[in-house]
């Protein structure tokens, strides 16, 4: 099991309210499969997904990410976690500007010992014809695509995606999910989406739900569709 | 690393902003360079001129000639060594005068620059200024002096480096007065005045304890002068010293301004990308990764301008040592002195300072969890500061309201706005001070309080009535070790008036003594105060009270009544050694020396169009200066409020109105800025002045007038006027769609 969260608390401070982003939420993740976490906006499901990546702090319980324990780590070594194993995707996509299409792939690539072939990645995600593109000639779809070849160029262990189709239409939302069913059938990558689309869950290998910090319902998915069959929500 | 394109992409974007900050530094070095190096050239110029051709520690003047055998045993006595050299004044033409010398050969030794020594009789080495403002070259054959003489070549002399006619002539003009030398036999033909003066070299540099005193035992002294006290070779000290303070300060503000300006952008840049630092932490970029990045942009704008600064400022040092040589008359021994430690402070200090500032403003950055980065920033104009919270900020129509609370929320753009006007106008009105105390000078000094045309020294102390013309007696005494004239007056002369802001003081010269400006300068005293003077030849003491501090803004002098003077002095009660008239001496037997108002007057003239370009230099860079920090700063507040521009446009406001409301707003710190700069220049020039009135031994009149406050004004506000327009450019370009977006992001 590459992604194994035992018990894990995180509380904010707004004012001078306690905020239980998390709470006893304990979680495995099997290696190479889809796994989608479900829940309406301040559930947690973003918390959750930061504490994975080592991009967010937690304060109680334990999470192992390809064998190593983040509650120990400082902040360099959670930068050295987050380069080896981790590829983030966001829902606003956040390239950058300055840089083609190619270069902002190249931001990734530059991190990896191991990565993939520039030309490779960008055919596989359909954005090789507009390699020389700069983030603004490109729709949001396209763009999305990109972040996804940024990501996956590490050639990581598993992809952490915030609401990759939060910002598309339903067909280019659709086409995203798609390629990231191909990258976790082609490369093994384990890949966990958040959303609060429903639908999105019906492709996945696994399903969890959270309501207020806690995870409130997991199951696995014997039938996980095509992703052009999700029900757009 | 990839993301070093960005940086290059970014400045390009944004090349205005770039290139503003970058000239600004470019501006700091290249002045700190040049203004060094000219300076460096000058002194190792003078030093190696005052050591090879032995420069005199000393010279004096006795009314007897001291005959060999006594200068011998002087020399003996006081381990010195001592040259007589005879020289003679003559006219060149009407206005236009020369000093010729016969060469010596252990004291100022003369150094020809082009041509040879004159060897034989009728022939002349000349000063190579004099010869090029009067037209002269070398084989010229010119009549002066009621002689045919052959020109040699150009001189230069070491006890002459600062060519004025006279120790207080403040002006150097080789125009009007040139020195050169000639044979014995050629100075002995010519039919005028000749004067001898004893040159004194010693190992120190100082005059021996007692010379002084020894020598006016066997001849009484008219004139004995220390290199200290030599007006001709200390002013060149005096300009290196004045210029060390310049070359530090003026580049120093530039570079503070440079570097706020670069820190202000670097903020903006690391704003601006907040989400994109945080993807890139996200994605696992190490934070020395990503300062090494930000610092690119600080390494481009410091290399830049540093190297540009470098470059241009070792370039520039050239015509300003060129500037500096025909100022003072100084032998080109060396062309370019090359000071590897102001290339080293030039280079190093700059860029350090840059890059260790923009590091820290990057550190505070990349302290931030990425998390927090990748959020957008919470929305902060909830939060009301104490100032926003001043009742008179809530009053008023919408567009006053929302004004006031723009300029009360950017406060540290309002802070460099009004840094920058002050910069600007303080260097303006350092220059129209400057300026107006050149003219200021001249008619106090020339036109109320000197009523004659000629000041004549005579080589001995004279008693003969003198009906028509005003005697005076003139010694030289110490106050506090410093040395002072003392003119004996009589106080109902209509030839000197003492004149204190319209009032006549010569009345007061029975209540006490009335002093010039820079003696109560540099003695710190007023009316009011005691000073003691001392005979200098018999240590004799004489306390008396400052009456009065006239409007005599050249020289350390002390005026009281002859006889009292006299009595001082020693001398006879109706003695006098000088005389104030009207005509020219008839007849130059017995004199020593003849001052002649109407040339000083003209020096100044001639050269008060280099004072005007030099105005108009300081005018136009204090113009440029104002320019790229307002422009720069404007426009960074177009950027930041360009999401507010947007919404402005969108709801139907005019250009002109979101002007109005966004750029405009500046205004009124521009113009309390600069209305608190001037008396901060005044003081400014007033402590310089203070400073080195004891080197210069003159103090410059530094009223601000009204008519400099007007043109002060116009000038600032127009330098305003020309960056609000350039940023009305921007302003222009901000697009509808700009809100949209930002609420998007």
């Amino acid at each position: 099991m590459t992604i194994v969260v035992e018990r894990v608390n995180k509380v904010y401070q707004s004012g001078e309210v306690d905020i239980h982003a998390l709470r006893e939420a304990s979680l495995n993740v099997p290696d190479n499969k889809i796994v989608t976490i479900l829940g309406p906006s301040g559930s947690g499901k973003s918390t959750l997904l930061n504490v994975i990546g080592g991009i967010d702090r937690f304060d109680g319980g334990s999470v192992r990410v390809a064998g190593q324990s983040l509650e120990n780590l400082k902040d360099g070594q959670l930068t050295e976690f987050r380069r080896t194993y981790a590829g983030f995707i966001f829902q606003q996509y956040n390239l950058i500007p300055t840089l083609t299409v190619e270069e902002n792939v190249e931001v990734g690539k530059e991190l990896s010992q191991n990565p993939l072939d520039m030309k490779d990645t960008l055919e596989k995600v359909g954005m090789w014809d507009k390699k020389d593109k700069f983030p603004y000639q490109l729709s949001g779809g396209e763009q999305q695509r990109v972040a996804i070849a940024r990501a996956l160029i590490k050639n990581p262990t598993f992809l952490l995606c915030d609401e990759p189709t939060g910002a598309l239409d339903e067909e280019t939302g659709k086409n995203i999910l798609r390629l990231l069913k191909y990258v976790n059938e082609t490369y093994g990558t384990t890949v966990l989406i958040i959303t609060h689309n429903q639908g999105i869950g019906d492709m996945a290998h696994k399903v969890i739900r959270m309501s207020s910090g806690e995870i409130v319902e997991e199951y696995e998915n014997e039938n996980p569709i095509e992703p052009e069959k999700v029900t757009w929500a | 690393m990839i993301l070093r394109k960005t940086i290059s992409r970014t400045i390009k974007e944004k090349k205005f902003q770039y290139a503003g900050v970058t000239l600004l530094l470019v501006l700091a070095v290249m002045l700190y360079v040049s203004l060094s190096m000219a300076i460096t050239t000058l002194e190792e110029r003078n030093d190696t001129f005052t050591r090879e051709y032995k420069q005199e520690a000393f010279h004096w003047m006795s009314s007897d000639p001291l005959p060999d055998e006594e200068l011998q045993a002087l020399e003996e006595q006081f381990e010195v060594t001592l040259e007589r050299r005879a020289y003679q004044d003559i006219s060149t033409d009407e206005n236009s005068s020369l000093r010729l010398f016969e060469p010596t050969t252990e004291v100022n030794l003369p150094f020809i620059s082009q041509g040879e020594m004159p060897e034989n009789e009728g022939e002349i080495a000349i000063a190579e200024t004099f010869a090029d403002r009067n037209g002269f070259n070398i084989g010229d054959v010119v009549s002066m002096g009621g002689l045919e003489a052959k020109i040699t070549g150009y001189v230069f002399l070491p006890d002459y480096i600062y060519m004025i006619e006279q120790q207080t002539d403040l002006l150097a003009d080789a125009s009007i007065f040139g020195v050169g030398v000639t044979t014995s036999e050629t100075l002995a033909a010519l039919s005028g005045n000749e004067q001898q003066q004893i040159l004194g070299w010693t190992n120190s540099n100082e005059v021996p304890e007692g010379l002084r005193s020894a020598v006016n035992t066997i001849s009484t002294l008219l004139q004995f002068i220390s290199s200290e006290d030599n007006a001709r070779i200390q002013f060149v000290e005096s300009e290196i010293e004045g210029a060390q303070s310049l070359i530090t300060t003026l580049p120093l503000f530039i570079l503070g301004l440079s570097i706020a300006m670069v820190l202000m952008l670097m903020k903006r840049r690391l704003e601006l990308q907040r989400k994109e630092i945080g993807t890139l932490m996200a994605l696992g970029y190490r934070k020395r990764e990503l300062r090494r990045h930000y610092l690119g942009y600080a390494w481009i704008v410091g290399l830049i301008g540093t190297m540009t600064g470098l470059v241009l400022g070792a370039g520039l040092s050239l015509p300003l040592s060129d500037l500096y040589a025909t100022y003072f008359n100084l032998p080109a021994l060396s062309m370019f002195d090359f000071d590897p430690v102001v290339l080293v402070v030039g280079f190093v200090i700059p860029l350090v300072l840059l890059l260790s500032l923009t590091m820290l403003v990057v550190n505070r950055t990349l302290k931030t969890e990425p998390l927090t980065l990748l959020k957008p920033k919470e929305m902060s104009s909830g939060k009301k500061s104490w100032l926003e919270k001043l009742p008179w900020l809530n009053k008023g129509s919408f567009i006053r309201r929302f004004r006031l609370r723009l300029l009360v929320r950017s406060k540290a753009r309002s802070f460099y706005i009004f840094l920058g006007v002050m910069f600007s106008t303080v260097l303006l009105l350092f220059g129209l001070i400057t300026f107006n105390s050149m003219d200021r000078l001249v008619e106090t000094t020339y036109e109320d309080i000197q009523k004659y045309e000629y000041a004549v020294h005579y080589s001995s102390i004279q008693t003969e009535d003198r009906d028509d013309d005003s005697p005076y007696t003139m010694a030289e005494v110490t106050i506090n070790e410093e040395k002072v004239s003392l003119y004996g007056i009589e106080p109902d002369t209509d030839d000197l008036h003492l004149m204190s802001e319209g009032e006549r003081l010569n009345d007061q010269l029975t209540e006490g003594v009335v002093i010039s400006r820079p003696l109560a300068a540099i003695q710190k005293v007023g009316a009011g105060d005691e000073l003691t003077l001392t005979n200098s030849f018999n240590d004799k003491k004489w306390t008396v009270q400052v009456a009065g501090v006239a409007d005599v803004f050249i020289g350390s002098n002390v005026y009281v009544p002859r006889t009292e003077a006299n009595d001082f002095l020693g001398y006879p009660e109706s003695a006098y050694t000088s005389v104030w008239q009207d005509d020219k001496p008839a007849s130059m037997e017995n004199v020593f020396m003849v001052e002649d108002k109407q040339k000083v007057m003209a020096s100044f003239e001639s050269t008060s169009g280099a004072t005007r370009n030099s105005v108009l230099g300081m005018s136009v860079f204090a113009v440029l200066i104002g320019v790229i920090v307002l422009t720069l700063l404007t426009n960074l507040i177009v950027e930041e409020n360009s999401p507010s521009i947007s919404l402005f446009k969108v709801m139907g406001y005019h250009e002109k109105e979101v002007s109005k409301l966004v750029l405009n707003v500046y205004t009124p710190i521009v113009v309390v800025s600069y209305f608190i700069s001037i008396p901060f220049a005044s003081l400014g020039i007033e402590q310089t002045m203070n400073t080195l009135v004891q080197q210069t031994g003159f103090i410059f009149p530094t009223d601000v007038t009204w008519w400099m406050v007007l043109i002060g004004f116009l000038v600032i506000m127009m330098t305003y006027g020309i960056s609000l327009s350039l940023s009305k450019r921007k302003l222009k370009k901000v697009s509808l769609q700009e809100a949209l977006k930002k609420q998007q992001d």
